[in-house]
């Protein structure tokens, strides 16, 4: 279930181009839609997608045009995962957009964080998990034999839903990626830090106590340091797994702001089970529903106009 | 009714609260008589001799304690010396890469088992697996030696410094692991860099506790160590202890060692207090610096 709708002050107008290829720089503001009775296809039942998935069928994803047209950073291809004999993911096949930052959403348990985790294998840790499928960064494959776990985790930066700043200071914190990779020299990595903690919007508040330790911060400033910690080494995909689930809303605010900024520079992949923010922070929307991707395109066109009558009332709150 | 039914629990409450308090008024008043009898016995017995003299042989003047105090501290710092890494390094087995192995559970109970061998026992293996083995490489009648002695403190060491460090390890987040290994980190650099360092609190006190059990113990140095009236630095040799110039002096006849032995009590538990004090303090400290206090 949503956890809360904001009342939408703009209905879209009717023929208001929101499709349009021509999208200008600045992310449009989104908003969440009422419902609104829109003309029913299935005969049947309101749902035959969500229908067929509880069937335990995998329906085609609706992917939009949109989504297709971007290059392509991240390639997961018909991936499957099982937790012992439980599948969590059902033929999951989605480009993730190079440079942009792509949401999943779905209620809870419904396979979005097994799904980030999947991208950098930290599904490897848990006993009895099994995969099929692919999943490419960049045209590597991640999941072929023979592949440095730990060369492909570099490659990728993490932030989890708690913030998970390590017991030392600050500094060391942020650098920590470089150090274990062998970064011995001082000025390096005093600008690789510094540049860090600029990028996650928390140099002026922590510059001046570098060495003071990273658990004395609040925890919106945790995260922040735990961003700056996962973009140290430059990702080339960020993956944000519900990170302001455990903020409180000024702080998640600035989360989102800083999302956007990084998103210059990044690509991101985020999991968030809160609409709005979905609709704030994001280029792409993914709607996912029991380890199925349900409908996948550009966020405006997800939560305006929806190709799936699934994917409205889910976004609009009436189911979920 | 509802008032009624507040009283009740109320009084419950209290009698709980009286309960606990009288108990550990108890557990208190025992623990400062005890340090107190020490203590009016002990500090009659203590002076500046008792720190820099060593045993005379005459027993009407028995010198001082200066080498049991020493030959206690030399064998404590090596017993760590062997028993700490082995048995930290046990416990991030047993706790980080138990799963990916055989023998964790075999290994879990044996660390059990030994926790509660009795000393005694442990005196004798040292006896067997040590002074033995190398009298025979020497050719020497008996090897009775400090390095046999700190084995048998440091084989009572390891498997409480082993369980400790598993169980601290254990309390760990797991978040600081995946925080650890999404960024790229092998498992060693996880390991060593922040899941150790996250514990180092807890696990220094649990060496801490290690080493003021052994620093009590005269069982396993009597067939290892042996004690000696001498000041010697050198743990080849039967090496003296507080414990064991203890046990010689209270089970001896004569009046003046038995005074000096209430004095070595007396120190042995200033040893210990400040062993527990230091890293105590350590641990704060550090506890400190996790809180952000520093
Ligand atoms: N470690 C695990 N072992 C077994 N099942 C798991 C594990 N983690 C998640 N699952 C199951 O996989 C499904 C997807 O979980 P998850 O990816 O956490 O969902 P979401 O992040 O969308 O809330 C759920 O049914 C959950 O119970
Ligand atoms: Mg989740």
């Amino acid at each position: 279930m949503p956890a809360s709708m904001t009342h939408p002050h703009s209905h879209p107008q009717p023929g208001s181009d929101s499709r349009s290829d021509a999208r200008p720089e600045a992310r449009p503001e989104v908003a969440v839609r009422a419902p609104s009775a829109l003309p029913r296809g299935g005969p049947a039942s309101a749902y035959p997608i969500i229908d067929a998935i509880k069937r335990g069928e995998t329906p085609t994803p609706r992917i939009h045009d949109s989504v297709r047209a971007e290059p392509v950073i991240l390639a997961v291809n018909n991936f499957q995962l099982w937790y012992g004999q439980s599948k969590a993911l059902h033929g999951i096949t989605m480009p993730v957009a190079k440079g942009k930052v792509t949401a999943l959403i779905g209620p809870s348990g419904c396979g979005k964080s097994t799904l980030l985790r999947s991208v950098n294998r930290l599904n490897d840790l848990i006993e009895g998990v099994r995969v099929e499928g692919s999943i490419d960064l960049n045209g590597n494959s991640v999941y072929a034999r023979g592949v440095d776990v730990i060369d492909l985790r570099k490659r990728l930066g993490m932030v989890f839903q708690k913030p998970n700043p390590f017991p030392m200071s600050i500094f060391e914190n942020v650098v920590y990626a470089l150090r274990i990779s062998g970064e011995r020299n001082k000025k390096a990595l005093a600008d690789a830090c510094e540049k860090a903690l600029r990028q996650a919007a928390l140099w002026d508040e922590v510059k001046d106590r570098l060495k003071a330790s990273a658990m004395g911060l609040s925890g919106g400033q945790q995260q922040r340091l735990c961003i700056a910690r996962a973009i140290v080494s430059e990702p080339e995909v960020l993956l944000l797994d519900e990170p302001c689930s455990a903020l409180d809303p000024i702080a998640t605010l600035r989360i989102e702001e800083l999302i956007h900024e990084i998103s210059s520079r990044y690509t991101v992949l985020i999991v968030t089970h809160n609409m709005q923010q979905a609709a704030r922070v994001s280029d792409y929307t993914a709607f996912m529903y029991l380890g199925r991707l349900v409908e996948y395109g550009r966020t405006a066109d997800l939560f305006q106009v929806p190709q799936l009558r699934e994917t409205e009332d889910y976004v609009t709150g009436r189911f979920g | 009714m509802a008032s009624a039914r507040f009283e009740t629990r109320r009084l419950t409450s209290d009698a709980m609260f009286g309960v606990c308090a009288a108990c550990a008024a108890v557990i208190v008043t025992l623990l400062l008589l005890v340090s107190g009898y020490l203590v009016f016995i002990g500090a009659g017995a203590i002076n500046l001799s008792f720190f820099t003299d060593v045993p005379t042989g005459d027993v009407a003047q028995p010198g001082g304690m200066r080498h049991a105090i020493e030959g206690t501290l030399i064998l404590l710092a090596l017993a760590a010396a062997i028993g700490v890494p082995l048995g930290v390094a046990s416990g991030v087995y047993l706790s980080e890469y138990s799963h990916e192995w055989l023998f964790a559970s075999p290994m879990r109970f044996i660390a059990d088992v030994l926790t509660g061998v009795p000393s005694i026992v442990v005196g004798i293996l040292g006896y067997e697996l040590v002074v033995v083995p190398v009298s025979r490489w020497t050719s020497n009648s008996v090897s009775f030696s400090g390095y046999a002695g700190a084995a048998a403190l440091a084989f009572i060491m390891i498997p409480i410094v082993a369980r400790t460090t598993e169980e601290m390890l254990r309390l760990v987040p797991k978040t600081y692991r995946e925080g650890s290994l999404a960024l790229g980190a092998s498992k060693a650099q996880t390991v060593l860099r922040v899941v150790l360092p996250s514990a180092f609190g807890s696990i220094s006190t649990g060496i801490m506790l290690a080493i003021a059990r052994v620093a009590g113990e005269t069982a396993p140095l009597l067939f290892t160590a042996l004690g000696s009236r001498l000041l010697t630095r050198d743990p080849s040799e039967p090496f003296p202890s507080l414990t064991l110039q203890i046990y010689t002096y209270a089970t001896g006849p004569y009046p003046e060692q038995k005074n000096l032995a209430w004095a070595g009590i007396l120190v042995l538990l200033a040893i210990l207090f400040v062993v527990n004090l230091l890293i105590r303090v350590v641990a704060s400290r550090h506890a400190a610096t996790r809180m952000g206090k520093s």
